[in-house]
Order: structure tokens, then C-alpha cells, then sequence
């Protein structure tokens, strides 16, 4: 595998050419602090050009961090926010829904009144406010930074540690040679951490030592989880990072990337902690919720950098808006890149329990060719090739434990990992994937099945089905097929398999596997090998 | 001028502001000058005075009542501070009579404009003016029965009225009886005699008072003298009440109506009875009362000064050129698109201003317009154009300034017709006046999304652009784009401040870095760069740019200040400002730009602003302060701030005592007058690229004419 590189964006550089697609997209980010808004354009070039930020202060994780719900008056105060930011989306034409995206991180997540909040905006605005995940967030934060990387390869050698410590969370992820090998979310969290301590009567001269104490305590379990000891860089993305940059690099206005070293951002952490909040909002000219929550910020980052013996700081200028953005315009979406940072987190994974690379690659590739094989039975989309492709990668990591009810143990190993860019419930699809890869097929009684909808339970078993007849075709776990093709006829499904003499085993194999498939798809599935004929037949 | 016991380091600021309205005067004393130029000077110096009394005066008066009695930094405690300012106002009135009745009325007889008195008409014209009262005035005029001070009817203010006092019957032993007319200002203060040759005119209050016994009939008038009040004006609007602004601004004008009486003008020949009574009615003092030997309000000669005709008695017009970079046919933005435009108005006309605009409202690919009106003109045609552009749907945002002085009754006015037309009307930020002079068009083309920006020193109103000396930049570089919309971002409450790429606003950052640009200078100085300061401002007031200005000076920094009013700041005064020149300009059209000059060790930054320096304009106005980039708009502002200070026909030099003195041209050397001199550079540059543009003849085509 080679590292990835962002997609530079399809589109064609003469304005004859381009497709009459959106051209201009709004990103609004519902934030603990404040909600912020970018309006963008797509250029002829390619280039993502910014022509509107806006953001506005808000006591959203003030709420939810310590009454775990968001009060009647922050409801409306969003809400009077988003309704000015539609008229500047509609000054410039911004208004069908494919040029918005709107999120809301964890202040709304952990909200217990998040549906009424996402109706009430909805009703007032007509913006459809998404609330993400934890791991759809580590994306978008990766796909913010992506091009930052590509525009500075030397980032790339070696150990890298890209950081957002937010209001609510911390979003953490190790870039080991360009990928992704780690990722995870913490409740780390500026603001969070200003609520639960209840500081408000600590003196300034004590507020220090009162967060120090907890970010260390946090930190610690932090650099125990995450599988390396050390980085030399860490990227830290957020608004706190940058206010930091701003601050101590002159020139930083005329650079994408700001560096500095680790004892100069310490100390102008230490300094911002220690000041009270009126006197960083007189000198610094921010707002009162931006005070409160810098210097813990800026300490969280100051903190990883000691554990991880990190020795230089990278701010870039992008957020989690930016990768918004690249998604909404297309640019983003799941691209080569993220594709093969999702790849390669699933790979290290299943090294981390020992598995059979080969074999699993090989099942994932297999299961993938099926899958488009079968695209008009089974009328799924790519987010499912994806779903299924790491379930074939992953699902014999149940091994490690015991080879007895190995996929069981798959299943609960894949239900307690992350994976890059992979949200709870696609983790939960792909453990159940992985589950049916064997033995019993599913049963509406079986635990994480049970609570599946019914579209969900239907895909499960379509991918579990191709997913068997993929390993069973490896079944000598040789890698022997290699070339494929299809034949149907009326209610049959053959595959043929080219320059390979003997396939009495797989064919054993599929016997044994092959009922679901059969089910499922109302087919009887065969195995061929194909003659010299029928390889040259065209395989559609 | 009397001394005050500390040695100041600051010249007073109302002191400050009479010596510019002295400048003024000087103007009108100049025998040098036409006449009618010298006559609208006097009008503006009275025009002057009756601001500075309804809104400073009113102040200190306030400030004696309240029993404050420290000295302010110029050492002047308030009370001694009043006496001075009454000293000089009453001597600078004397001046100004003097010369409107010694000299000026001669000069103008003589080229035949003439003031007629009731009492030297002929027949004919004495039954003309007993018909227009009748017909004309009689309808519209108001007694008002005066009873005593406790039951005084509202009267307005800097309004002529007649004084009325009529015989007491003595048969019947009763007091004599008081009335007020009013005489409604729309009526104008000039009445046209049929005279063909020359322009004569009779002032309203002479008919009115001439034929006044007929409101009171049965009464003899014993007396008639016309009297004039100000009322204090100083009183904004108490933001942090509920309810809402608009609301609250009507209360102001009521209240303004209602506030105290600061000065008392009255006919000197008024009789000491009346006289009495006015001044116990009016509750004023003889400091505040001033008895004038011709009419009231000279302001009101502006009108005459202008009138058409008579050319011969003032100066050769100077009319707005056409500026080069413009087309007259062309499209604005594609002008703006070629290259940043600078604009020196009035030598250069603002037509480009108002038509950015008016293209804008009729332009399909425009999507938003965004501007701020703080002063606007009446029917002003930008204005038109906002309420045409809504009513084409596109978006358009007007933050309209409620809060401009004395323009508030007018700025109501167009906010609530604008809200009807669909503009989305914002009415400034909540305990500040948005003085910032900013318009940005947003436009969609093939390239992507445009913004076009005009920055301004100057208000939106092309009627004062022709009088006021502005700056305006135009340009669409991304960065003014992105900061100018955000900047409407900020006062629309869209959003919190964010941090500008190019711009400064007050009150935000504005004085930080005005500070930081002056003590820049001061380190490059320090550590052996050449510096050098430079300024075109109106108004320079605060201490700490002040005192900032000082350290400079004293760190070897060399600057000028061109401030054409109140300049706190006392230059080469050794040891604490011998490296400040300050001069001021008073010439034909008021200096009104605001240009910075930073010489940054060879790599000079200009700036153009709307703040003026003082604590209002930095710490209670929404201000900007403008980096010009543009090379050629660059190179323009360093010329024109060079010609200012090379200025020897109408600059005055302040000297180390606080006072000014003209400055001279060398010996033999023509005066070099600088307002000429960018009159001049216009009409070349105009002319050049007249004589440069290609000739091509339109044929008319046939097919052209077909309907």
C-alpha cells in the first residue's frame, strides 16, 4: 500500500466542462462553545475558496456537561444564531439541502433533550442539524487535515499525533507513514472539564494546579491506550490551537501550518490558565465562553505533548469545518484516501490479534468482487462494500481467543475496537458481518442482532452470505483464486475460476456455507473451473 | 489667553475648537477673497457656534452644576474653562458682526445684493410685502401669549422668533402683556423684492414684525425684537432602557425640544424691560446672552452665499472631474475589477459612489448589497437604489445610524421607508454609533463569487461630497471581501467579532494598533531606522495617541498632523514635542479625509479612516481604519499628503503656545494653495486620458433604429 494522497477533486478545470452541480455550500458546526459557520465555493481549479465565517458564542456544553440537557434559553439562543446564518446562506442562493451540512458534536450528543433541540432548529430554520458520532468526527478531523499533509510530506515520515481537544471531547488519532493506524475519542474536554471540576470559585492562582491535576490524570490513561510512546509532532486542530498560533508565530497569517516548540507552547499555555477569565477576554479581545475554555484547552495539548515526548507543535489552519466541507462538495467523501486509511486501521487491528493478513485480504477482495457481482440483487451501496470489506478483513480475529466459536469472538472483539472513521453502529453491522461468517445463521434472538431494524437485519444477511462463499473460496487459505468470472442462468449462480485445477475443497467448503447465500438470494450457487473459453468471456 | 497655573501639556479641547472656528472666521475677513466666499464663511463660523453650544456648552454648564471643579488635563477647571469660552465666543461674535455690518454689508450693497428695511420702501414694495403677509405669512404664523417662566410654552430652538411686548393699559392698571410669534422655517428667511436690477431681499421677521399689531388687535405693540434660543443637545440616547431604538430616538427629539436653553441671541435693540423678561423666561444669565447688532442666525446666509448668479463674486467654480479610472459608459465593476480604484472627492466626483450602487440594484448577477448610512442627503439616490435592489429580490442589508446627530429626524425617516421596500433595515450596534463609511456588493460571475467594496472617509451623501474633502477605495481583492463582509457579520450580530485579515475596528482593535503603528515607529527610531509619522485627520483629542504622538517625538520621530479642528496635542514644545508639526487647513472646501502615513523603515503603510482621533471615535463608534495596497492608490496618498504640507496659501502652523499662525510662503515664492493644486491634478489627469481614449465613430445601423 502506498500512503494516500487526498483526491485531488474530479472536476475539470474548464468552466465548459464542469457538471452543473452546487458550487457554493454552507458548513455549520454546533460546538460546545459556539457555532460556527462557513460558506464556500468550489473554484474552476478545484480549490475550495472560503468566502464567509461567521460563529457565535454558546452555552450548549455548559448545559449538557452539567445538567445533561440543554435549557429552553440556549435552545433559542442556537436557534435565533442558525436563523441569522440562513439569511446570509440565502443572500448567497445557498438553500438546497445537498449545499448544507450541519453538525452538532458532543454537547448535543450527550444532550437527554438532543431530538426535541434537532426539531425545534429544524422547524425554526430548515436546517437539518446532524448530530455525529464520535468516529464520524475523528474523520471529518482527519479529512480537515488531510491536504495539510499532502501539502507537507515531511510530516508524513515517521510517528505523528493529530489532536483536537474539545469542548467536550478529545479526538486523538496516530499517523504512522501517512496512515492512520489509531484513533480514538476521550473525554477530554475544556469545557467539560471546567463544568465537572465546578472551578468557579478557584482562585486564578489555583486554577492551574486544579486542571494540571486532572489533565494529567486523564492524559496518563490517554498514553496507555494509544499503541505507540512516542511522536515527535503533534498536530493540534481547534480554534484554541490556532488562538495559540496566532499568538506565537508573527507570521502566521501567511502560512497554512504554524510550528512551535514544545516549551514555548507550554509556557503561553501556562500563562493563558493562569489568567482570569475577564482579563483574557480585556486582552485578548475573545469571548467569555472562548476564555473559559483556551487555557484548559491549551494545557490538554501541553500535557500530551510531555506524555508523548513530543518535541514540536503543528497548528494548521483547518477544522473540522473544512472537512465538512470537502465531503459536502464531494471532494471528501470517502475518497482513495480515507478508503485506505479505513483499510489499513482494519489491517493493524487484526495484527493485533495475530490474524492471517493473506487470508483476510484475500476474503476481503473476493467478498468485494461479489458484492459488485451481485449489485442488482442486493441493490446496496458502497457505505455497504465498505461495511463488508472490513468484516472480511476482521473476521477471523477471533482466533486469537479460541479457534471454538471464533466468530463469536470476532464479533465481541470488532464490537470493543475503533476503527477509523467508523461509527458505532457501522462497527456494530460489521461485527454481526463478521459473526454469521460461520455456523448459525442469524436469529432474531441473538444479542446485537435483536435490536437491528429490519433494513439493517436484511443487510447483515446479505453481506454475511457473500461473505461465506468469499471464504469459502479460500478455503485452503492459499489464495489460490485469483481470476473470477460469473455465468447465471434461471434461478443458478456460478462462479468460475480461472487457472486453477482442483477445487474440490472449496467446493466442499461451499456445500457447507453456501445454504445461506442460497437463501438469501434465491439462487443455487456452483463453482466452475472456467475453461479457456469461457475466460475470455467478457465477466459482466 | 489667560495661563492656566500648570504648565499644559495638552491644549483644551473646547478652547481648541474655538481657535479652528477663529481659523474659519479668518476666512471671512479676508479681503482677498470675493465677497459671497467671504460671506459663506461667516455663515459657517455661525453654523459652527450653534453646535458647539447646543452640544459642548450645555456640557460644561452641566459639569458647573454638578459643583465639579477639577481641572482637566489642560489645567482649566470648569468654571474658569466657561468664563474663557464665553470670553472668546462673545468676542468671536463681536468679529463676526463687525465685519457682516461694517464691511461685508457695504460690499455687497454695492454689487447690488441689498438687505430693504420696512422703513425705507417705496409705496409699492411697502403694499408688495403688506400682500405677501397676508396671503402668506398671516396663515401661518402663531402667537403665543407668554404668562411667565413657570408657564413658558415649547419654543424651538435656533429658530428666529419675534418677541412681542404689548402696552399695558393703564386705565385698567393691568401688566403689560408678552406674546411669541413663531414663524414657521420653512417660510425661508428671505423674502425677494420685485426689484429687477440686483437682488434685494427683506428678512421674514422685518415683514412679520412690521405688520404684527394685526394678531393682537385692540392691543398697541409697545415692542418687537427678534430673539433666537439654543437648547442643550447633549443628551444620547439611554441605550440600556427597554424598548425599542427607534422608539426611543423619537423620545430624544421630543426631549431635545424640552432641554434647557444655553444662549439667548437677541436683536440689540431691544429695550432693557424686554430684555428683563427674556432672559428671566429663558433662565439665562448675561454670560450666555448675546445682543447682536444685525440679523440673527447668519447660518442662514449660506443660502444667500450660494444663490445662482452672481459668479463674479466668488471664487472660479471647481467642479468634480470625471476620474480617469472610471468610464463614463463602462461598467463600475469591471473598472473596479481591472485594477483598486482611489477617488479624491470632491476634486473628483462621487457620481462613481452612487452609481456603484445604482448598477449594483439593476445588475441580474448581483446578489447582496451591504452599507452603512450614517448621513445621507435627502431623496438621496442611494437610497433609492437600495429599496429598488430589494424590491428585485436581492438581498440588502442597510445599517442605518438612528444616532447621528441632529440628522436623527431624517435618518427615521428613510429607515421605515426602506423596511417597506424589503431592505433589511439594522439600526446600528447597541451603545455605539456605527460611524464606519463601508459598502460591499456581493456578485456572482463565471470566476466564482465577487465582492466589491467601497471604503470611505467621507458619508454616503452626495450632496456634502461635493464640499467635503474624501477619500474613497474602491476595490474587489478577496481579503477586503472577506473582511468587509465579516465586518457586517459583526454589526448585523451574525456573528462575534473574528479576526480581520486587513482591516481594524473600533472599538476592537482600532486604538491597539493605532498605538502599535505610532510606538512601531518610536522602536525603529530608537534602534537607528529613519521614521517618520504623517496624518490627515479632523480631530485629535485622545490621550493616549497623544501621548504616544509625544514619546515618538521625543524618541526623534518626525511628524506631521494635518488636523483641521481640535488638536490637544501641543507641538515643538521642547523637550516633549519638537519633532510635531501640526497644521491646519481652512480653504474652500472642508478638509474631511482621514489618511495615515507609517514610513515602517522605507516600506511605508497607508491607511484611510473614518475615525477621527478621539476617545468617542475609538472607543464608542464602529469605526475602520483602512490599509491601502494598491501602488498607484499608495503613491496618490503620499502625493497628497506631501502637497497638504506644502501648503502656504491656506494653512496656519500651530505654534508651541497652542496658537496658530498662517504659514508663508518663502520670500518671493508664489503661495502654494494645496485644494488648487488637487483641483489641477484632476483636470489633467482627466484630460489625459481624454486625449489618450481612442476615437471611434458609431455608425448608426439600420437595423439600430428599428423600435
Amino acid at each position: 500500500m502506498t500512503p494516500p494522497s487526498p483526491s485531488e477533486p474530479a472536476r475539470p478545470a474548464t468552466g465548459k466542462d464542469t457538471p452543473a452541480g452546487p458550487r457554493l455550500f454552507a458548513v455549520i458546526d454546533v460546538g460546545s462553545t459556539a457555532v460556527r459557520m462557513e460558506i464556500a465555493e468550489l473554484l474552476d481549479n478545484g480549490a475550495i475558496h472560503t468566502i464567509e465565517q461567521l460563529h457565535h458564542a454558546v452555552h450548549l456544553g455548559k448545559d449538557s456537561f452539567t445538567l445533561g440537557r440543554i435549557q429552553q434559553s440556549t435552545i433559542e439562543e442556537c436557534v435565533n444564531i442558525l436563523k441569522n446564518y440562513r439569511r446570509v446562506m440565502e443572500e448567497y442562493g445557498v438553500t438546497a439541502p445537498n449545499q448544507i451540512r450541519a453538525v452538532a458534536t458532543s454537547s448535543v450528543r450527550e444532550a437527554s433533550n438532543r431530538d426535541t433541540f434537532l426539531d425545534r432548529v429544524y422547524i425554526a430554520t430548515r436546517i437539518n442539524l446532524e448530530v455525529i458520532e464520535e468516529a464520524e468526527e475523528t474523520r471529518l478531523t482527519y479529512l480537515g487535515v488531510q491536504d495539510i499533509l499532502a501539502r507537507h510530506p515531511e510530516l508524513q515520515k515517521g510517528d505523528l499525533l493529530v489532536v483536537e481537544v474539545g469542548g467536550g471531547d478529545s479526538e486523538l488519532l496516530v499517523v504512522q507513514d501517512g496512515f492512520v493506524t489509531f484513533s480514538n475519542t476521550y473525554r477530554l474536554g475544556s469545557l467539560r472539564m471546567r463544568e465537572t471540576l465546578d472551578v468557579r470559585h478557584t482562585p486564578a492562582a489555583r486554577l492551574y494546579e486544579t486542571f494540571l491535576k486532572h489533565i494529567q490524570l486523564t492524559v496518563d490513561q490517554i498514553h496507555r491506550s494509544v499503541p505507540v510512546e512516542k511522536t515527535a509532532c503533534l498536530v493540534a486542530i481547534s480554534g484554541d490551537a490556532r488562538f495559540a498560533a496566532t499568538h506565537l508565530v508573527a507570521d502566521w497569517a501567511d502560512k497554512s501550518i504554524a510550528r512551535i516548540d514544545v516549551k514555548s507552547f507550554s509556557a503561553f499555555a501556562r500563562k493563558i490558565a493562569s489568567l482570569e477569565v475577564d482579563e483574557l477576554v480585556r486582552k485578548y479581545r475573545m469571548s467569555f465562553q472562548e476564555a473559559e475554555t483556551v487555557g484548559p484547552a491549551l494545557m490538554g495539548y501541553a500535557q500530551l505533548a510531555k506524555v508523548f515526548g513530543v518535541e514540536q507543535f503543528v497548528v494548521p489552519k483547518s477544522s473540522l469545518r473544512h472537512g465538512l466541507l470537502r465531503e459536502a462538495i464531494g471532494s471528501g467523501a470517502w475518497n482513495e484516501g480515507l478508503e485506505s486509511q479505513l483499510i489499513h486501521s482494519a489491517v493493524s487491528l487484526g495484527h493485533k490479534y495475530s490474524f492471517d493478513e493473506r487470508h483476510g485480504t484475500q476474503v476481503a477482495d473476493l467478498s468485494v468482487r461479489l458484492f459488485r457481482e451481485l449489485q442488482p440483487d442486493h441493490q446496496l451501496g458502497v457505505r455497504h462494500e465498505r461495511l463488508l470489506r472490513v468484516a472480511a478483513i476482521l473476521h477471523e480475529v477471533g482466533l486469537f481467543i479460541h479457534s471454538r466459536s471464533h466468530h463469536k469472538h470476532s464479533m465481541y472483539i470488532i464490537l470493543n475496537s475503533d476503527l477509523f472513521g467508523m461509527s458505532r453502529s457501522d462497527m456494530n453491522l460489521i461485527g454481526l458481518i463478521a459473526r454469521y461468517h460461520r455456523r448459525a445463521a442469524p436469529q432474531p434472538y441473538h444479542e446485537g442482532y435483536a435490536l437491528l431494524s429490519r433494513d439493517d437485519r436484511m443487510v447483515v444477511s446479505k453481506l454475511a452470505a457473500i461473505l461465506r462463499v468469499a471464504d469459502a473460496l479460500d478455503r485452503n487459505h492459499m489464495q489460490q483464486v485469483r481470476e473470477l468470472s460469473f455465468a447465471r442462468a434461471r434461478g443458478s449462480f456460478t462462479i468460475l475460476v480461472h487457472d486453477v485445477e482442483d477445487l474440490s475443497l472449496e467446493r466442499v467448503a461451499l456445500k457447507e456455507k453456501g445454504s445461506m447465500f442460497e437463501e438469501v438470494y434465491g439462487m443455487k450457487i456452483g463453482l466452475e473451473v472456467a475453461t479457456s473459453n469461457e475466460g475470455l468471456m467478457p465477466d459482466v | 489667553m489667560s495661563k492656566p497655573a500648570v504648565a499644559p501639556v495638552y491644549n483644551n479641547r473646547e478652547l481648541s475648537w474655538l481657535s479652528f472656528n477663529t481659523r474659519v472666521l479668518e476666512e471671512g475677513l479676508d479681503a482677498s477673497l470675493p465677497v459671497l466666499e467671504r460671506l459663506k464663511f461667516i455663515a459657517i463660523t455661525s453654523s459652527n457656534l450653534d453646535e458647539f453650544f447646543m452640544v459642548r456648552a450645555g456640557g460644561l454648564q452641566q459639569l458647573l452644576l454638578q459643583a465639579k471643579t477639577e481641572a482637566d488635563n489642560s489645567g482649566w477647571a470648569p468654571g474658569e474653562l466657561l468664563a474663557e469660552i464665553n470670553r472668546q465666543c462673545h468676542a468671536m461674535v463681536a468679529t463676526q458682526y463687525g465685519c457682516m455690518m461694517n464691511d461685508l454689508k457695504t460690499r455687497l450693497h454695492d454689487a447690488g445684493i441689498r438687505r430693504l428695511h420696512m422703513n425705507k420702501l417705496t409705496p409699492a414694495l411697502y403694499e408688495y410685502l403688506e400682500g405677501v403677509f397676508e396671503h402668506e405669512l398671516y396663515p401661518v404664523i402663531t402667537p403665543i401669549a407668554i404668562k411667565g417662566a413657570d408657564d413658558l410654552p415649547q419654543l424651538p430652538g435656533l429658530t428666529v422668533l419675534l418677541f412681542v411686548r404689548l402696552k399695558a393699559d393703564d386705565a385698567k392698571a393691568k401688566k403689560p402683556r408678552y406674546a411669541v410669534v413663531l414663524i414657521p422655517k420653512r417660510l425661508g428667511r428671505f423674502i425677494t423684492a420685485p426689484i429687477e436690477e440686483g437682488h434685494n431681499y427683506v428678512l421674514v421677521e422685518d415683514v412679520v414684525g412690521e405688520f404684527v399689531s394685526r394678531l393682537f388687535p385692540g392691543e398697541p405693540v409697545a415692542e418687537v425684537v427678534p430673539f433666537r434660543i439654543t437648547r442643550n443637545a447633549d443628551m444620547g440616547v439611554r441605550e440600556d432602557l427597554a424598548g425599542d431604538l427607534l422608539r426611543r430616538m423619537k423620545d430624544v427629539l421630543v426631549a431635545r425640544k424640552q432641554s434647557n436653553c444655553v444662549r439667548l441671541e437677541v436683536s440689540d435693540a431691544v429695550s432693557k424691560t424686554s430684555l428683563g423678561m427674556l432672559t428671566q423666561l429663558f433662565g439665562v444669565n448675561a454670560d450666555n446672552t448675546y445682543l447682536v447688532p444685525g440679523p440673527l442666525d447668519l447660518a442662514a446666509y449660506f443660502g444667500l452665499a450660494r444663490m445662482t448668479g452672481f459668479d463674479e463674486l466668488r471664487e472660479k467654480p471647481w467642479p468634480p472631474q470625471q476620474p480617469p479610472a472610471i468610464p463614463p459608459n463602462g461598467s463600475i465593476f469591471e473598472a473596479i475589477a481591472r485594477k483598486d480604484i482611489l477617488l479624491h472627492h470632491p476634486y473628483e466626483s462621487f457620481d462613481p459612489v452612487v452609481r456603484m450602487v445604482e448598477e449594483a440594484a439593476d445588475d441580474p448577477n448581483v446578489l447582496a448589497i451591504k452599507q452603512i448610512l450614517y448621513r445621507t442627503s435627502e431623496n438621496s439616490p442611494i437610497i433609492a437604489a437600495l429599496a429598488r435592489a430589494a424590491n428585485r429580490d436581492k438581498h440588502v442589508t442597510a445599517i442605518v445610524e438612528l444616532k447621528a446627530r441632529f440628522d436623527e429626524a431624517r435618518n427615521i425617516g428613510w429607515a421605515e421607508s426602506l423596511e417597506q421596500s424589503g431592505v433589511q433595515v439594522i439600526y446600528g450596534i447597541k451603545g455605539l454609533k456605527t460611524h464606519a463609511k463601508v459598502c460591499v456588493v456581493v456578485r456572482k460571475e463565471t470566476g466564482g463569487i465577487r465582492r466589491y467594496v467601497h471604503f470611505g472617509t467621507g458619508n454616503y451623501n452626495e450632496i456634502t461630497a461635493r464640499l467635503y474633502t474624501d477619500t474613497s477605495y474602491m476595490t474587489c481583492a478577496d481579503d477586503y471581501g472577506a473582511d468587509a463582509t465579516a465586518f457586517f457579520n459583526m454589526i448585523t450580530g451574525y456573528s462575534q467579532p473574528v479576526a480581520f485579515r486587513k482591516l481594524e475596528a473600533a472599538p476592537i482593535g482600532l486604538r491597539a494598533r493605532l498605538l502599535e503603528l505610532i510606538e512601531g515607529e518610536t522602536l525603529r527610531c530608537e534602534q537607528g531606522q529613519p521614521a517618520q509619522i504623517r496624518a490627515r485627520i479632523n480631530s485629535l483629542v485622545d490621550a493616549d495617541i497623544i501621548n504616544a504622538l509625544y514619546r515618538a517625538s521625543q524618541a526623534g520621530v518626525k511628524i506631521q498632523l494635518n488636523v483641521r479642528g481640535i488638536c490637544c496635542l501641543r507641538p515643538g514644545v521642547p523637550g516633549l514635542s519638537d519633532n510635531i508639526e501640526v497644521i491646519s487647513i481652512v480653504d474652500r472646501f472642508l478638509e474631511h479625509s482621514r489618511i495615515l502615513y507609517f514610513h515602517q523603515g522605507g516600506d511605508p503603510l497607508l491607511f484611510i479612516s473614518s475615525a477621527d482621533w478621539m476617545p468617542r471615535n475609538l472607543d464608542r463608534r464602529v469605526e475602520l481604519l483602512v490599509p491601502v495596497d494598491d501602488e498607484a492608490a499608495r503613491q496618490r496618498l503620499i502625493q497628497n499628503l506631501d502637497a497638504m504640507f506644502r501648503d502656504t496659501a491656506k494653512a496656519r502652523r500651530q505654534t508651541s503656545d497652542g496658537s496658530y499662525v498662517r504659514v508663508k510662503p518663502a520670500k518671493g515664492a508664489k503661495p502654494f494653495r494645496s485644494q488648487e493644486w488637487f483641483y489641477q491634478q484632476a483636470c489633467e489627469a482627466n484630460r489625459t486620458a481624454k486625449s489618450i481614449q481612442p476615437q471611434v465613430f458609431q455608425p448608426e445601423r439600420p437595423g439600430a433604429l428599428k423600435p
